[in-house]
């Protein structure tokens, strides 16, 4: 007996502390943190989960997909939350994670076992590690590229001048140096801050300001060609800057993009994808063009096509929203800002080639992203100066680096004085934060993932019209608040349409109507209708399917 | 006895097997401008398998050990070797120290004679080299990269599954064209059974369709008020996965050749574009190879067909390709002279005059590696008779004898009923018939010889030596590009695609170097750092540019340059 009770508080011990392992603090995860996290979660969940590695960068990290979901995930409509597309968006890796991490704690729950029994998560919390690993290195630094070595100045030498942490704090921070032909001044309303002079204003400059480090090429420019590499954020095919700083050889070229992109084209079930990093359309949503935009056609595939014919010179690019799909941004980031209780707008960054336009524009899938946390900028102060003022009434921890004086071997009798904003300070919540942060972006995240598409087939009827003639007529209806495809993906080729398909064990031939009908989209709650003339008897089915919404259907005899 | 016999025939065999030197057979004498017994025989009428390449290749690889070497460039999506002969004087300087010129066919699987003319290029240059002049010198000068085939798999398909002329001109990478979830499911359906897939035809007395009573092969549409005699049901097929269309979702189908890593647009744009720029292993295996030789100056990328030597931008405006006024007079200059040694082909540019592509192989090699590029379409049906007539018909019946026609004939349609299947082969209508072969793939070869030769010939000359006060002496030379083409094209100079030319002083202590813009007036532009290798940003084609330098000590001085696709050369005084 006293065995037995030492065995049962034993396990109870066991698995209290697998619990503690699970529920991981809130703070700032290393990759291999992450990963080893992910790890515990897999085996904590087995019937929920499965892990997979889908690449593994130039410095050797493997870049994980944890799927969470019941049944066949794969034939379910899906969503991919993605974090890490840019290295200082660190606390994206932390809401992709902690998502993961309490939609399975909660698995228990009613809802949230239906939710997962209906939709597929595929969570990559840490898309370009070698990126994001600057805020674990020493020194500290805002790193935007992975570690393939590249020319980035294209002086035709690799990763020659990197940083260096002169004042040896810790940090990259900036360095700012008294010089007459500067074109920087301090900020009059923010001391601490540099600004450009305005000579319209009458102010003419007295810095020069670079990032920390030193010329180690002599070619007169600092830090420009650091150790790596290519911006994952930069190197995706969607307005692709060629030749353009950390792009890539080409778009789509690095293992982390190539890995991403592979497994979302291979995943034809993802119907949404949420990523977290600099572009927003969350905070604000993408509007259409005020003007139309021409509509690209799909050439029909009916026609046997040859040659010229079928490789003809293609209709235009799409570079704006188009409505019906910027109706449900808007819908979706009204839902973000009352989750979160964030004002304002983080802004859209323009960047080339990257993650988030790709995943609506070239992916044809709907695309939502944000930095996840952000700091209203108040009227008639600067981005930085707006977070200083916040960060003084709101953050313990120093986010600012007072400028303080150096010996550089570049400026000999010169002031040069190394300080300025801490990496990272102004992208990423504090870790006292970081809770809440992920709480409520998971909470929106459970939201929009209950408006996925779902086909239904209704009102079946079957008349008889003669002794073995029936009309046979159904509708099918997207009960989903999402369309079964996004307005964009229609016009993309990785973007399954829908299959309304009509099949029996028994004998029978159609006078009208075909066995397999590849449908167009439907917008969220619209039906259509579809009728046979069945000659023959016997027991049949529809069903009605695209993957990137799942399937419904509906059984009947014929006598 | 026994003995002596087994010795003879032993050297006899050893004779049989040696190369008989090739002016010494008695049965030839030859032709102005062929070989006239080359030590690898090829008949250029009639078109190679893989392995018939494979064989040719290695052929030549072995029979010129000196001049052809055969490497793989990486592997096909259904696994062969991406074949690349590097035809070069091998002994003469090291070749990637050498302007490149590349050459490749067959990216549109079923445009296959891209390959023969690829070929013939390498043969020629390989058995030309001990008789001929201007080969020893371009082979001396120049390497060649040619890759007969950059589509192997499906160049297989279209020789031995049935299909059009036109295709499969994809890749063999399955893929969903039709977007209902399964691939490649609704292919073509060899009725007859040929090997071919024709057209089918059905007798129908309200059919648009008659036969022409010039030649009953030909339908023509019936004027309208008249009776037709049939319908036309297009190619060859069956609705395999009835859903009612027929032949939508073929094997790959997919444009190579809209899978370049410049100026790419996706599927919705550019038809026939896949994931990603490079999605495909072949391409792939292209611009790796490329990107370790960037000597390459020059290239050329065969198509067909319609008589064409295309040139970049394939996009109106170029995207961020930049055509500099420089390039444009060498491009005409070069695009030009090839109509006159390809008569009939027209020099166009592709956005322009033919329609615009995005994620083209021209605009990669040009936008991207800064390359020199044209692409011949190759086939005309001007070639036929000499005029623009285009008669198929009359063409197949007086030279042909009607070899490139399947007759009508009537088979069972599963789902037609009686149809009457037949029409032209898949080898004739964009690929040449086999008289017409060698011809052009000599004309166009001469256009790519005429190219490459223009890629950029350095040459150090008038290395000139003039005391300075004390022991310091003052070194000048002139450097001269003897060709069209300059070392760095306007889209490598504008985004640094490679190195400056380097020009380097040996002999002597390197007091100061400069650039000499204008030597009457002494206008220099002084190099500050590393003098003794003085940077020169381009040596434009047909000029020269002057370096000196400041020396302490030293009598004799080499003047060495390198530049990536001018190549390497010396001078000494």
């Amino acid at each position: 007996m006293k065995k037995i009770i030492k065995f049962f508080l034993f396990s109870l011990m066991v698995f209290f502390a697998t619990e503690a392992i699970i529920c991981s603090q809130a703070k700032y995860h290393s990759h291999g943190e992450i990963n080893s996290i992910l790890g515990r979660l897999n085996n904590a969940y087995p019937g929920l989960t499965t892990i997979e590695t889908i690449g593994t960068t130039d410095s050797g990290k493997d870049i994980n997909v944890l799927t969470i979901g019941t049944g066949e995930t794969g034939a379910k409509p899906g969503i991919a939350i993605i974090g890490g597309i840019d290295g200082r968006y660190i606390a994206g890796r932390e809401i992709a994670l902690g998502f993961a991490e309490r939609l399975l704690e909660n698995s228990g729950d009613n809802e949230i076992n239906e939710l997962i029994n209906h939709v597929s998560f595929y969570v990559i919390p840490d898309a370009s590690p070698d990126a994001s690993s600057g805020f674990f290195s020493d020194p500290k630094q805002e790193r935007l590229v992975n570690a393939n070595p590249t020319d980035n100045d294209r002086d035709f030498k690799t990763d020659e001048d990197p940083y260096e942490d002169l004042n040896g704090d810790g940090f990259i921070s900036m360095m700012r140096v008294k010089e007459p032909t500067g074109d920087y001044i301090t900020d009059p309303e923010e001391e601490r801050l540099m600004r450009k002079a305005d000579p319209a204003k009458g102010e003419t400059g007295s810095w020069c300001l670079y990032s920390e480090g030193i010329d180690n090429d002599k070619d007169g420019n600092f830090n420009e060609d650091g150790q790596g590499g290519v911006n994952f954020n930069n190197n995706f095919s969607f307005e692709y800057e060629e030749f353009g700083q950390n792009a890539g050889i080409n778009a789509v070229s690095e293992k982390e993009s190539r890995a991403v992109a592979d497994f979302l084209y291979d995943h034809f079930n993802i119907f949404a994808v949420f990523s977290f990093g600099p572009q927003d359309n969350l905070g604000q949503a993408f509007k259409p063009a005020r003007t139309t935009q021409a509509q690209p056609q799909v050439p029909s595939q009916a026609q046997p096509q040859t040659g010229r014919q079928q490789f003809s010179r293609g209709p235009r690019k799409v570079t704006n929203i188009f409505p019906e799909d910027s109706d449900h941004n808007t819908l979706l980031s009204e839902k973000y800002l009352e989750y979160t209780g964030y004002s304002g707008s983080p802004g859209f960054t323009r960047e080339p080639g990257n993650f988030m336009e790709w995943a609506y524009y070239h992916y044809g899938r709907y695309s939502y992203s944000t930095p996840g946390w952000w700091i209203q900028t108040e009227k008639g102060l600067s981005s930085e100066a707006s977070f200083l003022k916040y960060a003084a009434e709101n953050i313990d921890e120093e986010v600012f680096t007072e400028w303080q004086e150096v010996e550089h071997p570049d400026f000999p009798g010169k002031t040069v004085e190394v300080g300025g904003m801490k990496p990272f300070a102004m992208y990423n919540p504090p870790e006292n934060k970081l809770e809440e942060v992920v709480e409520s972006n998971y909470q929106f995240l459970i939201d929009a993932a209950q408006l996925h598409p779902e086909p239904e087939l209704l009102d079946l009827e079957t008349e008889k019209l003669d002794k073995d003639l029936f009309r046979v007529t159904v509708k099918l209806r997207n009960k989903g608040i999402l369309a079964t495809t996004s307005q964009m993906g229609d016009q993309v080729k990785w973007m399954r349409k829908l299959k309304v398909e009509l099949k029996s064990g028994s004998d029978f031939s159609l006078a009208s109507g075909k066995k397999i009908i590849v449908a167009d989209r439907l917008k969220g709650g619209e039906s259509r209708e579809f009728s046979w003339l069945i000659v023959g008897r016997g027991d049949f089915t529809i069903s009605a399917d695209a993957i990137n919404c799942g399937m419904d259907e509906i059984s009947f005899t014929l006598r | 006895m026994y003995k002596i016999k087994s010795l003879i025939i032993i050297i006899f065999s050893l004779l049989l097997a040696l190369p008989l030197k090739a002016q010494e057979d008695e049965r030839f004498f030859k032709a102005a401008g062929t070989p006239v017994n080359p030590k690898v025989q090829v008949s250029w009428n009639k078109y190679y398998t893989y392995s018939g390449i494979k064989d040719l290749c290695e052929k030549l690889a072995g029979a010129h050990p000196g001049l052809v070497k055969i490497e793989s460039a990486g592997k096909s999506y259904e696994g062969r070797d991406m074949i690349v002969l590097i035809v070069t004087n091998h002994k003469s300087q090291d070749p990637n120290h050498k302007p490149g010129y590349y050459i490749d066919g067959n990216i549109h699987s079923n445009e296959i004679q891209g390959t023969e003319m690829a070929l013939y290029a390498a043969w020629y240059l390989a058995e030309m080299y001990d008789e001929n002049d201007f080969i020893r010198e371009l082979l001396d000068d120049k390497v060649f990269y040619i890759l007969p085939t950059i589509n192997p798999d499906a160049r297989e398909n279209y020789m031995h599954e049935p299909n059009t002329s036109s295709s499969p001109r994809s890749g063999m990478a399955p893929r969903d064209d039709d977007r209902d979830g399964l691939v490649d499911e609704d292919g073509f359906d060899d009725i007859n059974g040929d090997g071919v897939i024709s057209t089918m035809r059905r007798k129908s007395p309200y059919g648009e369709y008659r036969s022409d009573p010039a030649d009953p092969r030909q339908m023509i549409r019936v004027e309208p008020g008249q009776p037709g005699e049939y319908e036309m049901l297009g190619y060859e097929g069956i609705d395999n996965d009835g859903d009612g269309e027929v032949n939508e979702d073929r094997q790959g189908s997919y444009d190579p050749n809209r899978d370049w890593g410049y100026n790419w647009e996706p599927d919705y744009v550019q038809r026939g574009a896949d994931k990603y720029p490079f999605s495909f292993p072949e391409n792939r295996a292209v611009r790796n190879f490329a990107t370790k030789h960037r000597n390459i100056a020059g290239a050329q990328t065969y198509h067909n067909s319609g008589g064409m030597i295309l040139r970049g931008p394939s996009i109106e405006g170029g995207g961020s390709e930049v055509y500099s006024r420089e390039d444009e007079q060498v491009m005409n200059a070069i695009g030009q002279m090839g109509e006159t040694i390809i008569p009939g082909y027209r020099f166009l540019t592709i956005w322009k005059d033919m329609y615009t592509v995005y994620g083209g192989e021209v605009d990669w090699w040009y936008g991207f590696m800064g390359t020199f590029v044209y692409s011949n379409e190759l086939w005309t049906s001007r070639l036929m008779f000499q005029d623009d007539s285009r008669d198929n018909y009359k063409f197949d019946k007086l030279l042909l004898f009607e070899d490139a026609f399947i007759p009508w004939k009537e088979y069972d349609h599963p789902v037609y009923g009686k149809v009457e299947i037949g029409g032209f082969d898949k080898n004739f209508g964009r690929n040449h018939p086999g008289f017409l072969l060698e011809a052009d793939a000599h004309r166009n070869t001469a256009f790519c010889f005429y190219h490459a030769y223009h890629t950029p010939k350095l040459e150090v000359r008038d290395i000139k030596v003039k005391d300075l006060q004390g022991s310091l002496k003052q070194v000048t030379a002139t450097v001269a590009n003897l060709r069209i083409m300059p070392t760095h094209s306007g889209q490598n100079l504008r985004y640094k695609i490679d190195p400056p030319d380097y020009i380097y002083l040996d002999g002597g202590e390197v007091v100061a170097g400069m650039i000499v813009l204008d030597e009457d007036n002494n206008v220099c532009k002084e190099q500050v750092k590393n003098p003794q290798r003085i940077e020169v940003e381009n040596i434009p084609g047909n000029s020269t540019v002057k370096v000196r330098w400041i020396v302490k000590g030293g009598n004799r001085f080499t003047v060495r340059v390198e530049s990536v696709k001018g190549g390497h050369t010396s001078g000494t005084n």
